[in-house]
């Protein structure tokens, strides 16, 4: 396991992935601030025109809160390219048949299986916590954290959704033997949970629910209101994890 | 001991049948060579001993172990070559060897000392780019390398030698006839002159089937007595002999070619009577090339 761990993490590294990832997620936990503390300015310099056109603007006030929501925005562009990019990340061994060598040396396909999934999920928590320490830090900075409510709980249901999403690339890279099938599998899981949460009824069940992190932070909604698409999440994960080693042990290579 | 068996497997793509029914079976410390054309199965059946792929019947064994297919644990006495290795392009020639000592449970001490004694073995040492622009015969020998590593019971070789230039075609073959101290070869190839060079054991594929098998002697002796080739100083004396002797085949102006041992004597005898001038009497072995192509047109 720990030399398979070694090998995800030199590739990560060597092919300019993480970078890539560091770079975005950085980027986007500065942007949320950084455009909150824009706003203000950027309305002033737009209002002489804006004035033109007959429309009056009036002093913007911004605090943590418009930063956090513009940071809630972010997240789920963070998400798919987090996908996009390890999309190839099982389709491209099947591909070139770099697993050869690895399994006729006897390593077990569930090590293999795992130790890729556990990076990723790795990766993706180490992501997401720079972009919001990055929010985070620059909030307290500028403004008061204290104005959000459960702003943790919030951050956790969004990670937690993150988990949900990569579970679902995990498994449909088992089964998939191209890059563009797991992001459309993974793409079309998305959309058809995101379609069917439109039903009020359903959407407290389905974890599209848990990137509903605003209404967290301003009050609206409380903890208790995000437990059962919490277990639904925690469920699928587990289920999606279980498919994944089952049909990778009778994968062909 | 037989390190690898097996019995009547069979494996069909959809329609169609690649192998119908190969039994045979590798002894300990032999160099067995398995021959056939391309496409003829080698690959497959290559792949089914690895567990690769889900055979349709028969039974295979490595070590007395049966193999299985998926999780397969009798790999772990097995190295293998493929036919167009590939490896972690980013990782350098050291690092990728290292990994496979890892994977495989090595301690580190053992595996930095088997790297350089593998690198050295196959002309990498000085290698320390990495894989990513490595020639295909460079991936061929780290794959000798990397197949070796874990000092394995059975190292399988799909076309080892392919993909190599002439020099390097004959270190490998070196290789592989030095790894039958420690090691039992199976390798498959379409070169027949590879065979005759290092094989112990043949096994030749065809149509799905094993058509012939055994020890190199044993398989020439099987298919064909050796023939007798006579080579005379004038065309006129050949066309002589042969309207005389009917069992002699002319193969060009003045050589002639006898299949029936039985009559050389009175070939020679007549040849001593008449005072014929000769330049050559050979007696020519059955050549793999010849045995192949009869075994594949029947």
């Amino acid at each position: 396991m720990r030399a398979f761990l070694k090998k995800e993490w030199m590739e990560l590294c060597r092919t300019g992935r993480l970078l890539i990832l560091l770079l975005v997620f950085a980027l986007f936990g500065i942007m949320s601030p950084a455009l909150a503390k824009l706003t203000p300015w950027l309305m002033e310099t737009l209002s002489d025109s804006l004035a033109d056109t007959g429309l009056v603007t009036t002093a913007v006030t911004v605090d943590a809160m418009t930063s956090w929501a513009q940071f809630y925005k972010n997240i789920p562009v963070g998400i798919i390219i987090f996908i996009l990019i390890s999309s190839g990340s099982f389709t491209t061994e099947y591909q070139k048949g770099t697993w050869i060598p690895v399994v006729t040396k006897g390593l077990s396909r569930r090590t293999i299986v795992l130790a890729k999934a556990l990076m990723i999920f790795a990766v993706w928590t180490a992501l997401y916590l720079l972009c919001f320490g990055i929010t985070y830090g620059y909030n307290a900075y500028f403004w008061d954290n204290g104005i959000a409510e459960h702003l943790f709980f919030a951050a956790v249901l969004t990670w937690l959704f993150g988990v949900w999403v990569i579970a679902f690339l995990v498994f449909f890279s088992v089964i998939s033997r191209s890059g563009t099938q797991v992001l459309l599998g993974v793409g079309g899981v998305a959309v058809g949970v995101y379609l069917l949460s439109l039903f009020p009824k359903l959407s407290t069940f389905l974890p599209v629910k848990l990137i509903d992190g605003m209404s967290l932070l301003q009050g609206g909604n409380y903890p208790v209101d995000y437990y059962v698409s919490i277990a639904a999440a925690g469920l699928m994960i587990f289920l999606c994890m279980i498919l994944a080693v089952v049909f990778f042990d009778k994968k062909r290579l | 001991m037989d390190m690898l068996t097996l019995s009547h497997i069979a494996k069909c793509f959809g329609e169609k049948q690649v192998l119908r029914d190969v039994s045979f079976s590798v002894p300990e410390h032999t160099v067995f060579g398995f021959v056939g054309k391309n496409g003829a199965g080698k690959t497959t059946a290559m792949k089914l001993i690895l567990g690769l792929l889900a055979g349709d019947g028969g039974e295979i064994f490595v070590n007395g172990i049966p193999v299985h297919y998926g999780n397969t644990a009798t790999n772990r006495f097995v190295g293998y070559l493929p036919d167009v290795p590939e490896f972690y392009p980013y990782m350098t020639p050291a690092e990728y060897l290292r990994f496979c000592g890892e994977i495989s449970g090595m301690p580190a001490k053992e595996i930095k000392a088997r790297c350089e004694e593998l690198l050295c073995l196959v002309g990498l040492e000085k290698e320390n780019g990495r894989i990513k622009g490595f020639s295909r015969g460079m991936k061929q020998r780290l794959g000798v390398a990397q197949a070796l590593f874990g000092r394995p019971k059975l190292l399988i070789c799909d076309e080892p030698t392919s993909a190599l230039d002439p020099e390097g075609r004959k270190e490998l073959l070196d290789i592989l006839v030095d790894a039958k101290e420690e090691t039992t070869v199976l390798f498959s190839t379409h070169i027949l002159s590879d065979v005759e060079h290092i094989c112990d054991e043949i096994a030749f594929l065809h149509d799905g089937r094993i058509v012939l098998q055994g020890s190199l002697e044993e398989v020439r002796t099987i298919k064909r007595a050796a023939a007798t080739e006579l080579e005379l100083e004038r065309s006129e004396d050949a066309q002589m002999i042969a309207s005389f002797f009917p069992c002699l085949k002319p193969i060009s102006r003045n050589s002639l070619l006898l299949e029936d041992a039985e009559c050389l004597p009175d070939i020679l005898r007549f040849l001593a009577d008449k005072r014929i001038p000769i330049l050559r009497i050979e007696r020519r072995e059955a050549s793999l090339e010849e045995l192949f192509m009869e075994v594949v047109r029947t």
